[in-house]
């Protein structure tokens, strides 16, 4: 009697998913709400967790590995269970019974079947505050069970609204024989949503974590390979040498990945050493992945990207009077907002310094053809970045309803996974909170970020008079590998010519 | 055709740079070869092969002698004709030659005769060899050179070749065999000489500086050899020094030091047989700036690049150990890592060395010495072939089999063999160390009955004192 795990999907775009990690590992006893593992989706990783209890029996899809949505990736089978329970497609011989079909959310018998074999119902946390939209793992694979039935994924929405909660009373009213069924039901409640920066290269999503990619029992076999040496010294380390990676041939695992495995183990247990120690005052947080995806990308482009800054003041005289008569004249569909008028600026600036929308790449820049404007929002603990696209063709009430509907998504979910990829150029608006002035990190593979500041009432001189005007401080970071100072003035100082005179951001 | 580019140019033809053009030609790179003297170089030629057929010679020699004692074979007075011993090793090395040609040819391989330097860091520079027409083409374009020049005999100081003073290249085609012989090294060469020549009936006596017979190996080896040498009659003179070389009527009297005392030996012949040296020093390296060492050997790194990066050099030109079939690996290595087919480096610490005289030598990995004083705590397993039921057959029973194994691990750190087949032996503790093999393994492979191979079974399990015959 045992539950097949398949690859749950989690987005509406998603075809397949690749495990970064494996939290569990076979024989690992998986309690209700453990984590299981680190899926790597279009759109986001997450983490899984486990709805059931039981023993992970065993792993079918290695790390690094990817599967289509609906594939087996793990069997889980009840505490206590005997061995065959483990067999493969065990559980799928065994007739389900209705009336042990535990859970919770059964509202129509028919239907209860569905739900065990449904797969790991999972929902991305999109940015926060956003609305949980859960979907229902397509059983789609080839490996799914018997009892499954499409149906499965009008019931997983159905039970959108309920609290992911296996029926524990029905569980615990049975002591034996253990529960037939076990759900491979899981949720990704702890996941960070969607990948905090919208990054187009995909290959800077992964998050490094401290044990190397690990093959589950390789071949068809399930034999691991690995050298007797390897065997014997993974065993007098107490490793497990299936969590190890072999870099021989066909992965067979040597004694050098054996020693490579402890010292990359030891050099983890020596980070944590370094992190807050035990007795010191303070609380540890684990990170989530989307701080996770922001520490990395940030880092990344602190390391890689030499930052030049160039700080200029606007007048946002003229652009105060701009907005103040289109909202009053109700011209636009949408509200035109101060960051509206920027985005606009902005794109028409860069339009005309084209090395501003590119990448640096080690033998060449790449300037993009279409200038995609990301806008940094700030979600709980994080941010996302939405994209307007193509900003060359948009007019100013077009960025206008671009920009509203996305702050909408942000608000309540909803995003696509071009939603948060492919911009070229970034700006960071702290208008709303107040700021003076700030400087902004690069969004590798970005080339600048723009940082806007609050528009404040600041003496100006106006013919030869000091008088009190309403002024903007901007600052821009450029990458100064493909940037130099001269480009990145002229380009701010255009950027800032649009904005004095805003007449020109309505044609 | 031949001022056109080729991906890669190999200056040598021996078994590293043949086997590296024909691996090259086999991953669709377009390869010349340009060889200065016979392909094959010194292995197939002067080396390796030639040698062999000698000892086989002198073992046939020794076996007739011992059929009367042994087997009551009777053969009456056995005579030899030593000119038809020596042309028939040339005749193999012929064989092999003009087959290694035919494997150039076969693969599609440009073969120059010509002394190859180099003129630029994707030009190598041909110039004619004495008495030979000269190359088709003054200079081969080249993406890339391959450096595998080998190396050559090691002279002493006030040593002059001629006159009954020889190399081993000028023994192998001395064919009239000395009455009385000095052997300046005990090493393989020296080993080997010194067996075939004490076969054949020559008085030999061996010099070596070193307290040990084949300097560098497990000393209890070395010493079985040498008890073995001295029960044929050998003369083997450890510790001593060589002073001089003066000729002394129609041969020579050779002027050594042991602990500040001086001793001559006098014989007809001298073999000289200190080891040999890299075929650096006339390649042109100056011209790319390409690094040495002071004895000659290039620099390279894990890809076998020397400090030129269009240039690379694997074998005896680039680092010990001097051995051909080090060099032919390394050949593949260095060429596949071009080709971008294998990851860089190379594990030198699995290279079988072998001695082919009688009983015949070989090892691999560390020696029990070499791992102690590495720190590394051993458990050695010895096993004589005196208790191997096959030996005792053949009546082959000389000799031992040692496996130095981790005491952690059980892992086999190393093996030495000393005995009948002991160079072919070896390269079952080849694969197992390849393949990261414990005594355990060797222990349990069930060994076939009778064979000399079951004293490798027996003295793995003897490394665990679980020895069954011994």
């Amino acid at each position: 009697m045992s539950n097949e795990i398949v690859m749950p999907k989690l987005s509406d775009t998603m075809e397949e998913g690749k495990i970064l990690r494996w939290l569990k590992h076979p024989g690992d006893a998986v309690h209700h709400g453990d984590a299981l593992a680190e899926v790597e989706t279009d759109k986001a990783d997450m983490v899984m967790e486990a709805f059931d209890e039981g023993v992970l029996a065993e792993i079918r899809l290695k790390e690094g590995e990817t599967a289509k949505v609906g594939t087996v990736i793990a069997i889980l089978r009840p505490a206590g269970a005997g061995a065959e329970a483990s067999a493969p497609n065990g559980g799928g011989s065994v007739e389900p019974k209705p009336a042990e079909v535990v859970s919770a959310e059964t509202k129509e018998p028919e239907e209860a079947t569905a739900i065990p074999s449904s797969g790991p119902r999972l929902a991305p946390i999109r940015a926060a505050g956003a609305a949980r939209k859960r979907r229902g793992a397509e059983a789609n694979g080839e490996n799914r069970p018997p009892r499954s039935t499409p149906r499965a994924i009008g019931r997983s929405e159905a039970a959108d609204e309920e609290p992911a909660e296996p029926a524990k009373g029905t569980i615990a009213g049975k002591v034996e024989p253990p529960p037939p069924e076990f759900h491979p039901a899981l949720s990704a409640v702890r996941s960070a949503g969607p990948t905090a920066i919208p990054a187009p290269p995909a290959r800077d999503l992964t998050v490094a974590t401290p044990v190397s990619d690990v093959p589950a029992p390789s071949g068809e076999a399930g034999k691991l390979r690995a050298s007797p040496l390897a065997r014997r010294a993974a065993e007098e380390a107490g490793i497990d040498i299936a969590h190890i990676r072999g870099s021989g041939p066909d992965g067979r695992i040597t004694k050098r990945d054996v020693d490579n495995f402890i010292r990359e183990q030891q050099l983890f247990k020596f980070r944590r050493l370094i992190a807050p120690r035990e007795g010191m005052p303070g609380t540890r947080e684990e990170l989530s992945k989307m701080r996770k995806t922001i520490a990395h990308r940030m880092a990344q482009s602190k390391r890689e990207i030499p930052h030049f800054y160039v700080t200029v003041e606007v007048d946002m005289e003229e652009a105060v009077k701009l907005k103040r008569s289109l909202e009053a004249t109700e011209l636009f569909e949408e509200d035109i907002t101060y960051n509206d008028i920027i985005v606009k600026a902005t794109a028409l600036a860069l339009s005309r310094y084209t090395r501003m929308n590119a990448s640096y790449e080690d033998d060449g820049i790449v300037i993009y053809p279409h200038i995609n404007i990301g806008m940094a929002v700030a979600v709980e603990d994080g941010l996302i970045v939405p994209v307007i696209h193509e900003c060359e063709h948009l007019t100013l009430p077009e960025i206008a309803r671009a920009a509203h509907r996305l702050v909408n998504k942000a608000a309540h979910g909803g995003f696509t996974s071009e939603d948060l990829s492919g911009a070229t150029f970034t700006i960071s608006n702290m208008g709303m909170l107040n700021v003076e002035h700030f400087a902004a990190v690069i969004v590798p593979p970005q080339a600048g970020i723009l940082a806007v500041s609050a528009i404040k009432d600041r003496p100006v001189v106006r013919n030869g008079q000091l008088a009190i005007g309403k002024t903007m401080m901007m600052t821009v970071a450029c990458d100064h590998r493909i940037i130099d100072g001269v480009v990145g003035a002229r380009f701010l100082n255009e950027v800032k010519r649009f904005l004095e005179n805003p007449a020109s951001l309505l044609v | 055709m031949a001022n056109s580019k080729y991906d890669l140019v190999v200056i040598g033809s021996g078994p590293g740079g043949y086997v590296a053009a024909i691996r090259a030609s086999q991953l669709k790179m377009r390869v010349a070869v340009v060889e200065r003297d016979l392909p094959g170089g010194v292995c197939l030629n002067w080396g390796c092969i030639p040698s062999k057929a000698l000892l086989n010679s002198a073992e046939m020699m020794e076996a007739i002698r011992g059929a009367s004692a042994e087997h009551g074979i009777a053969t009456g007075e056995i005579t030899f004709d030593f000119k038809r011993v020596i042309a028939r090793s040339r005749a193999a090395a012929d064989k092999l030659s003009k087959g290694v040609r035919f494997l150039l040819r076969k693969n599609k391989v440009d073969y120059f005769e010509a002394n190859a330097s180099i003129a630029g860091p994707n030009t190598v520079a041909l110039a004619p060899v004495a008495g030979k027409p000269a190359p088709p083409a003054e200079a081969l374009a080249a993406e890339r050179i391959l450096l595998a020049a080998g190396s050559g005999e090691r002279l002493l100081p006030g040593m002059k070749i001629g006159d009954g003073v020889m190399t081993s290249r000028e023994a192998l085609v001395n064919d009239r065999l000395p009455a009385s012989i000095v052997i300046i090294g005990a090493g393989a060469i020296g080993a080997e000489f010194g067996y075939f020549y004490q076969a054949f009936g020559a008085k030999v006596t061996i010099v070596e500086l070193e307290k040990q017979m084949l300097p560098g190996f497990d000393a209890e080896i070395a010493e079985e050899l040498r008890k073995n040498f001295v029960k044929r009659g050998v003369n083997v003179m450890l510790g001593h020094g060589y002073k001089s070389l003066a000729r002394n009527g129609s041969g020579w009297q050779v002027a050594l030091a042991a602990a500040g005392k001086a001793a001559t030996v006098e014989a007809e012949a001298v073999l000289v047989a200190v080891g040999r040296g890299p075929l650096s020093r006339e390649l042109g390296l100056d011209c790319v700036g390409i690094e040495a060492d002071r004895a000659g050997y290039l620099k390279i790194d894990d890809s076998f690049r020397t400090t030129c990066p269009s240039i690379y050099a694997i074998g005896d030109v680039a680092r010990p150990p001097l051995l051909a079939h080090k060099a032919s690996a390394e050949g593949v290595a260095a060429v596949e890592i071009m080709a971008g087919v294998r990851e860089p480096g190379f594990d030198l610490m699995n290279i079988p060395g072998c001695i082919y005289c009688e009983p015949e030598v070989a090892c691999v990995g560390l020696s029990e010495a070499q791992a102690r004083e590495r720190g590394i705590e051993v458990k050695v397993g010895k096993f004589p072939f005196r208790a191997n039921g096959k030996a005792v057959a053949v009546n082959q029973t000389e000799g031992f089999v040692k496996i130095v194994a981790s005491k952690q691990y059980s892992e086999v750190l190393g093996c030495q063999i000393i005995g009948h087949h002991a160079t072919d032996l070896i390269s079952e503790i080849v694969l197992g160390r390849t393949l990261e093999t414990t005594t355990l393994e060797l222990g349990r492979s069930v060994h076939p009955h009778p064979t000399l191979s079951e004293s490798i079974m027996e003295a793995a399990l003897a490394a665990e004192g679980e020895a069954i015959n011994f």
